[in-house]
């Protein structure tokens, strides 16, 4: 008799234990924040360059946001505004700034379930002054959360 | 009926047993099966934010072969503070299961088997809240309701027993293998109906059927008898050994 009730109780745990483990919240451990990745060349050779200094930041109404303060270095990431379908960076290498206006398409996209959507972006232009940069292009449109490069900043 | 089950317990341990079988001719009867599965009901208690009723129906080809279809109604949502989603939609399988248990020992009775069906999910997904937060602040946007039509394959190990003629029960493990959701990769659901979770390559989980089994037709069933082999015959591979001639001792 106890081998007649084996089997559904069997099932019933079976079926009780992947509910439990689909009920429980689970925390998010994916990357979830895509970023505009900028790599800096030597204008002319094509080169990878090292700026000695970088900042790149953003004015608002009420407040700026510094994205990035460092020394050496040869590449940035910045995040874009998931509010808005442009951002407005001002960069200063080596001292000297520029402003880039970075325009874009916001798409959803699903990181997981445990940690929701997140957006991404398809960068549909771009404009720069050249106080010190000489080209800023397109290198790939998709700004997503494969860490592909986007940009390449000649200066 | 503890008679019964232990019969079919016991035919699970001749599956892989070298027993000699006596060759026999038996008569068995085919049956078309139609069953729902109460686990849905029993999971609707305890996550109220997912339904999910299904129906199976099985038709025997032969004493070991059936082919199966089955429909599933799912609907599924989802609240947190950073996304409201809803999916829901129904889902057709078909496929064929096979009974590892020989046809003298099941009689049409029992099934210790695997399946293997092909899903298609039709359903709609929609996600009215979408909040995301990075160094510049909030943005907020949705999905709107699209349909989509996904894809997957289905992997059944399970065990089956008629419980009283006419009554069958059994439960299934599933193995879901997802080859499409239909969505594109951005908007894969965060559950899609009739396969489970949408980001994931594969989905596992129980299910448990009743079912009314009719039989429809009475087939015979020739029984092969095994030949058991000696180990020298095996190592030396000696050609003028004939298989199948009796001479290594099988009982009738």
């Amino acid at each position: 008799m106890t081998r007649y009730f084996s089997i559904p109780l069997l099932a019933v745990f079976t079926v009780l234990g992947a509910v439990l483990s689909a009920c429980s919240v689970q925390p998010c451990y994916e990357e979830t924040d895509p970023t505009l990745n900028t790599l800096l060349f030597v204008s002319g050779t094509g080169e990878t360059a090292k700026a000695d200094s970088l900042r790149v930041y953003t004015y608002r109404e009420t407040d700026t946001l510094r994205f990035i303060d460092t020394g050496v270095t040869s590449s940035f990431s910045v995040p874009l505004d998931p509010d808005s379908d442009q951002s407005l960076f001002l960069i200063t290498l080596n001292g000297v700034t520029d402003t880039a206006v970075i325009r874009y398409n916001r798409l959803p996209h699903l990181v997981s379930p445990e940690c929701g959507y997140t957006l991404v972006s398809d960068i549909t232009g771009l404009k720069t002054t050249h106080n010190i940069i000489d080209t800023l292009i397109i290198e790939n449109r998709s700004v997503n959360l494969n860490g592909e490069t986007n940009l390449h900043l000649f200066y | 009926m503890a008679k019964q089950t232990c019969i079919f317990f016991i035919s699970l341990f001749l599956l892989g047993s070298p027993a000699v079988l006596s060759q026999d001719t038996v008569t068995v009867p085919l049956h078309i099966r139609a069953g729902f599965d109460i686990s849905g009901p029993v999971l609707k208690l305890v996550d109220r934010d997912l339904i999910s009723y299904g129906v199976l129906g099985s038709v025997d080809i032969n004493s070991a072969v059936a082919v199966a279809a089955g429909f599933r109604y799912s609907s599924f949502r989802s609240s947190s503070v950073l996304y409201d989603f809803n999916s829901r939609g129904l889902s057709i399988t078909a496929g064929a299961d096979y009974n590892f248990i020989k046809a003298n020992v099941a009689k049409g009775k029992y099934y210790a088997g695997i399946g293997m069906r092909y899903g298609l999910s039709f359903y709609s997904e929609e996600a009215p809240m979408i909040t995301y937060t990075n160094e510049w602040g909030t943005g907020e946007t949705s999905v709107p309701a699209a349909m989509h039509t996904g894809h997957f394959l289905e992997i059944t190990p399970g065990v089956r027993a008629e419980i009283f003629p006419g009554m069958t029960i059994g439960w299934n493990l599933y193995m879901r293998l997802l080859i499409s959701t239909g969505a594109g990769k951005d908007l894969k659901p965060v559950w899609m109906p009739g396969y489970g979770a949408g980001t994931r390559g594969m989905a596992t989980g129980a299910e448990y059927f009743v079912s009314i089994s009719i039989p429809y037709k009475k087939i015979k069933v020739f029984i092969k008898p095994r030949v058991q082999q000696s180990e020298d015959e095996e190592e030396t591979g000696n050609e003028n050994t004939q298989t199948g001639t009796g001479n290594s001792g099988f009982n009738n």
